[in-house]
């Protein structure tokens, strides 16, 4: 669905934030993008829906460069989002800001009305449907933004650090809406610093360090690459720390530390 | 070895809210202490914190009855002034509590505002710098820096004016998990050198456990559970209240439950496949 | 609003003319600003502008002061044609038209090569009251912060269908609202966090507060307005006495 060849992006200030990206992903993944502040997770993301066009080779977005299309094109197809609710939500009512991306994308006025209330449904937001958007505590506006997304259907979802702020209840409704997504079809990004938010939906893992993706795998092995992940500034799921620490040890009843995880009662069964 | 925050039957609510955010609020914090408040959103936290340090109810008024004494003042009926120099607060967003344009001319702001002279005042902001490893960023701009750098300077401005007790207001979220490792031995380092007290809020309990004293967990104003991290995250009770178990204290505790370890203190993954190891043998 | 951030944006620079006392900066671009006015003659501005470039020069800015030039020009274009309508006078209308350039050139040059600190230090100079001076201080530290949300914004906004490059002047203005919405509320926001960080520093506490830096003038920076002002009594005598005569 997405495809980066040989990405390098470089600021106006000389910074180089994405050098040499090459990287596919297909539809219906599950993608997490893991790396410390400034290792160039974001650009990444903005490359996708052409908020950043690339100073060197060619992003295509179901075969089409980013360059050869708008930002409000390809966001029909990629919803995005990003980490800051309070940089979006300008509407007089949550009904309002819910239609407002709709009514962009040129959905007739019913289509839009029965969105709004799938939505408003989905995210339990219903009592807010005509209150301010800027009255909504802070999970709740993450709530209301990933709700405007979804109500434009998009083939994919990136989420640009979803769980800052929240408590562990809301990270679970979190997770379960993200399962949701993946099982009706659609290809999901997270962008996380909370490895273990992350270690239970068991994604592929893309590591990235200084603009460049260093590591690229399914959660289980890239997990275990301790040199890996800690020259990449990301930690350990704990699960997985304990499981490397016991496996080589005699009788240690693991195979491998998903089944661990599994076993210990730590994530729930398959 | 006294109490710095003696908190006795707080009640406050806001003017055009309903209900109370803090309701009969009761919490001691000896001197030294590191204590996590922790809690659903929406629990009263960040209001408690505020009528520790003085902005409830000296910034903003409402209902309020109960007693908050921090250094052995009443809060109530103490300056602003005089509280901060008592109390230090590190708020959550780095950004919004810096003001000048140079690093080390915000760390001096809360003494320049004491109208401290120049030859301490200097001082005080190059100790406060050294401590917090921010010397060589002394005359940068504070946009030029990263999110982590940028709370250090933020706390050095706060640790400048040499307080008793610093309360920190969800100070990782920002920060990645190294980073946010980092401020952890931070505050740990400031507990045992300088013997500060902490009264930290936080989601992200799995690397304040390690330092942690007391945790408090808060529900709808109240306080519902209080105890040492062990207390706390082995009980049945933390998890109802949105309170973030780390994985690996989960899983002590399911083998703990099949007898294979103990729940006397919380250990880390490597410390419990020790313990493991030797407890199945 | 590249226009507005070329032009008066602060960017740290290394040349001799940044480290002149910021007064004396101040002194020399309103000596330049008040020479443009004394200017009657397209050629005498020409003289005035060609003092300002050495300047720029000096200060190694002039990429961006010739920028903001080019930029300034589209906006004086405006000037010139209501000046040409009711004088009926290339030259007044030229002359007019070139002072709004020379003005806006010489007001930049200070504000690109002081900082913030230094304009503290300068309105401290002239008694402003302590509550003006740190609100302008701390507005100007914000203004990249904004920037850098005016972007963020967008990008969020874009990606929810917002077409902010194409359309009639009318859709791009109404356009605008989404971004602009934010941008306030996110302002208001912070003046609020702001507040409580100014509080819980202890901020009022004390009538005088004291201060970290001090700036005192040296010999260097006398001798420099001392130049400055020389020159710029040399220039006004001559376009008002000598080059009357060789040029009538």
């Amino acid at each position: 669905m997405i495809e980066f060849r040989d990405v390098s992006f470089v600021h106006q200030n000389g910074v180089k934030a994405l050098d040499g990206v090459s990287l596919t992903i297909g539809d219906g993944e599950t993608v997490g993008i893991v790396g410390e502040n400034g290792a160039g997770k974001t650009t990444l993301v903005k490359h996708m829906t052409g908020l950043l066009k690339p100073s060197s080779g060619k992003v295509l977005v179901d075969g089409v460069e980013t360059t050869a299309t708008s930002t409000a094109q390809l966001s029909r197809k990629i919803g995005v989002a990003f980490q800051n609710p309070d940089h979006q939500l300008f509407s007089e009512s949550v009904k309002e800001e819910m239609a407002f991306a709709l009514r962009n994308f040129g959905f007739p006025p019913e289509v839009v009305e029965q969105r709004v209330s799938w939505g408003l449904e989905l995210f339990e937001l219903e009592r807010y449907k005509e209150s301010s958007p800027l009255v909504l505590s802070g999970g709740e506006k993450k709530r209301l933004t990933l709700a405007c997304i979804l109500a434009w259907d998009p083939q994919m979802v990136v989420l640009d650090e979803p769980t800052v702020g929240q408590d562990s209840i809301q990270k679970e409704k979190l997770a379960g809406t993200i399962k949701m997504l993946s099982s009706s079809g659609k290809t999901v990004v997270v962008i996380s610093h909370d490895i273990e938010f992350l270690w239970p939906m068991q994604p592929r893992v893309v590591i990235m360090k200084s603009g460049r993706v260093i590591m690229d795998g399914q959660a289980p092995q890239v997990m275990l690459e301790k040199e890996v992940l800690e020259s990449a500034r990301v930690a350990q799921p704990e699960m997985v720390s304990f499981y490397a620490a016991i496996r080589d040890r005699p009788r240690a009843p693991f195979v491998d530390p998903l089944e661990a995880a599994r076993w210990l009662g730590v994530m729930k069964p398959r | 070895m006294g109490n710095i925050v003696e908190v006795e039957g707080l009640s406050f609510r806001y003017p055009e809210s309903p209900r109370r955010a803090v309701d009969g609020f009761n919490l001691e914090v000896k001197e030294g202490e590191v204590v996590v408040l922790a809690g659903p959103s929406g629990c009263g936290k960040s209001t408690l914190l505020r009528a520790v340090n003085g902005l409830i109810p000296h910034m903003y008024s409402g209902e309020y009855s109960g007693e908050v004494r921090v250094g052995g003042k009443a809060v109530k009926d103490t300056s602003m002034r005089d509280l901060a120099q008592t109390v230090g607060f590190l708020f959550q967003n780095p950004e919004n509590q810096i003001f000048m344009f140079t690093v080390e001319r915000d760390v001096a702001f809360g003494l320049e505002n004491l109208g401290v002279p120049r030859p301490e005042m200097r001082a005080s902001v190059d100790d406060a710098m050294a401590l917090l490893g921010i010397t060589p960023l002394a005359q940068r701009a504070p946009h030029e820096l990263s999110d982590g750098q940028k709370q250090r300077v933020a706390l050095a401005g706060v640790l400048a004016m040499k307080p008793k007790l610093i309360i920190l207001d969800e100070p990782t979220s920002l920060l990645d998990p190294k980073t946010a490792a980092e401020l952890v031995e931070l505050v740990g380092k400031l507990r045992s050198q300088l013997g500060t007290t902490f009264l930290v809020v936080e989601h992200r309990l799995d690397l304040l456990v390690r330092v942690a004293d007391k945790i408090v967990v808060m529900s709808e104003g109240k306080k519902v559970l209080e105890g040492t991290p062990g207390e706390v995250l082995f009980g049945d009770q933390a998890e109802g209240y949105g309170v973030l178990i780390p994985a690996v204290t989960k899983l002590q505790k399911r083998l703990a439950r099949m007898g294979i370890v103990g729940t006397e203190r919380l250990l880390t993954p490597s410390e419990l496949a020790e313990a493991t190891w030797r407890g199945s043998t | 609003m590249m226009w507005l951030s070329g032009g008066f944006v602060f960017r740290r620079g290394t040349s001799v003319y940044h480290k002149i006392d910021p007064r004396v900066k101040l002194l020399i671009s309103v000596l330049l600003f008040t020479t443009t006015l004394l200017a009657r003659y397209l050629y005498e501005l020409a003289i005035v502008l060609a003092f300002m470039l050495a300047v720029a020069t000096i200060a190694k800015v002039l990429r961006r002061v010739g920028r903001t030039m080019l930029l300034t020009v589209t906006f004086s274009v405006i000037i010139f044609v209501l000046n040409f309508v009711f004088t009926r006078s290339l030259e007044t209308s030229a002359l007019y038209a070139s002072r709004f350039v020379a003005i806006v050139v010489s007001t930049s040059l200070f504000f690109i090569t002081t900082s913030p600190d230094e304009l503290e230090q300068v309105m401290k100079t002239f008694r402003l009251p302590r509550d003006v001076v740190f609100a302008f201080v701390t507005a100007v530290r914000f203004i990249p912060v904004m920037m850098l949300d005016t972007i963020q914004i967008m990008d969020a906004q874009k990606s929810r269908g917002l077409e902010l490059e194409k359309g009639n002047i009318l859709r791009r203005v109404r356009n605008m609202i989404p971004v602009l919405i934010p941008l306030v509320v996110n302002s208001v926001v912070r003046s609020g966090e702001l507040a409580e960080a100014m509080e819980s520093r202890a901020y009022g506490a004390v009538p005088k507060p004291t201060s970290l830096v001090q700036y005192r003038a040296r010999n260097w920076d006398r001798l420099v307005a001392a130049v400055a002002v020389v020159l710029f009594a040399v220039t006004a005598y001559s376009f008002y006495f000598v080059l009357q005569g060789i040029f009538p």
